[in-house]
């Protein structure tokens, strides 16, 4: 499912791919229907998309944890999709597969964008 | 402390990223593309393109290198350290004049038939019983780079796609048949909306047999008895929404009977496998997904596993290995193959 991808073309607006992720984060009404659906559940949210998003709220709003945990946890996702149709079907249609994928590129973005500015 | 790329993506992807971006293909030897395609004569114009994507083609090397990791990490050296170790290792022999990536190659024609490019000549094979006329791009072929697009790498993905569009355009395709989940996703939902103007027909190898055989009504039949499960790759369920063609073959195939795991693991629901971009970044994750999808397919008490899709394939293959169950795993083109005359 498409949610208004505002990433066509090149997306060189760091602030605007982070307003997006958040504001989109927000539509989550935390039923928790993707947890252990999550086939890389092993008993800790953060290993599910539900965990996942919420790390990803609480760093770019709130600024917590750092930025190595976030990547380790977004990484650890198979992007599988499976958390999205149950999402699609049963719940609010957040689309967290898609808001995973969108805050590991936000990451790459703003991490490529430091290493130009400091070399 | 400082955040540069080498913190936040896990190395292999990077590796993946070198290789697609300089090699054109994800496990970066050249000499060996299009090698399955050398005898069968196949034309470069058809009515339909076959695209063949890396998977099936470098499986082998993906095996070896994913193997090489895991037991460097049972060792004691993590995944990042094991490969960049190895690129290292080709930089160095590079400086002397020895370059890995001939090396690797030359040990592996050794046996030119493996496992996964026969699932390649089997998929032509079928195609051409069917009656389908296709062409293949052999060396020209380019790779679809969705590694790049789920490891956060949009921009680069963005112009290897832009590249491909004119490449493919210049070479006057207009029907695409993709073998692999992810390539024909990438081809299909991901790059009308990145590249403008794209309008090439993208189909996926299993609508087109099943339209087919739908067409010709034909009915193949097994020798044998055989009872297959069928495992739904991620990409091709939830991504392509193609769960219902697979399932319209093997229940068309006489002799061969379908049991399926329950309601919640299966189709638009299956349970990931773990194979593809996992593996890349934690394998003993990885690991364990596999063992716990292989356990859920092994409970339908089925001979056979099929999947469509080179990832799940290998990974299945290591599960069921690793759980020591006596069940072959099988793609859905090597029987399809056997059952087509």
């Amino acid at each position: 499912m498409n949610w208004g991808d505002s990433s066509k073309g090149m997306c060189d607006d760091i602030e605007k791919m982070e307003r997006d992720i958040i504001d989109r984060i927000q539509v989550c009404n935390g039923c928790r229907m993707c947890v252990a659906m999550c086939p890389t559940f092993e008993g800790w949210y953060t290993q599910s998309a539900y965990g996942r998003l919420l790390a990803v709220n609480l760093h770019f709003k709130y600024g917590l944890g750092s930025v190595e945990e976030l990547s380790r946890f977004l990484f650890e996702c198979a992007t599988c999709r499976r958390c999205q149709e149950r999402c699609r079907v049963l719940s609010r249609n957040v689309g967290p597969a898609d808001i995973i994928l969108k805050a590991r590129r936000l990451l790459v973005k703003k991490s490529q964008a430091k290493d130009t500015k400091g070399s | 402390m400082k955040n540069t790329v080498k913190n936040i993506v896990p190395v292999g992807h990077i590796y993946i990223r070198g290789n697609v971006l300089k090699k054109g293909n994800i496990i970066g030897v050249e000499e060996e593309k299009a090698a399955w395609a050398k005898d069968l004569d196949l034309p470069r114009q058809g009515e339909y393109t076959f695209f063949a994507g890396c998977g099936y083609q470098f499986m082998k090397y993906a095996e070896g290198m994913t193997r090489a990791a895991r037991t460097m990490q049972k060792v004691g050296i993590g995944m990042d350290k094991s490969i960049s170790m190895n690129i290292h290792m080709s930089k160095v022999l590079g400086k002397v004049g020895i370059d890995l990536g001939t090396v690797t190659a030359k040990v592996s024609t050794a046996g030119k038939k493996d496992a996964y490019t026969t699932i390649l000549t089997s998929a032509v094979s079928v195609l051409r019983k069917l009656g389908v006329d296709i062409g293949y791009l052999h060396q020209d072929e380019p790779c679809c780079g969705s590694p790049l697009y789920y490891a956060g790498f949009l921009d680069d993905y963005i112009e290897n796609a832009q590249k491909n569009y004119e490449l493919l355009k210049s070479l006057n395709i207009q029907k695409v048949i993709g073998l692999i989940p992810a390539c024909t996703s990438s081809l299909r939902n991901l790059y009308p909306q990145y590249v403008e103007g794209f309008d090439l027909e993208v189909y996926q190898f299993s609508e087109v047999v099943a339209q087919e055989l739908n067409k010709k009504k034909i009915k193949p039949k097994l020798r044998e008895k055989l009872i297959v499960t069928y495992h739904d790759p991620c990409q091709l369920s939830r991504y392509l929404n193609v769960t219902k063609e697979p399932r319209e073959i093997l229940n068309n195939i006489d002799g061969l009977e379908l049991r399926e795991p329950g309601l919640e693991q299966r189709g638009q629901w299956s349970t990931c496998c773990g194979g593809g971009g996992l593996e890349a970044g934690s394998p003993e994750l990885c690991e364990r997904l596999g063992r716990r999808r292989a356990e859920e397919l092994l409970a339908t008490g089925a001979n056979v596993i099929v999947s469509h899709c080179p990832a799940c394939i290998m990974q299945l293959k290591n599960s069921v290995k690793r759980l020591k169950a006596d069940v072959a795993v099988m793609d859905l083109v090597e029987i399809l193959d056997k059952v087509l005359e």
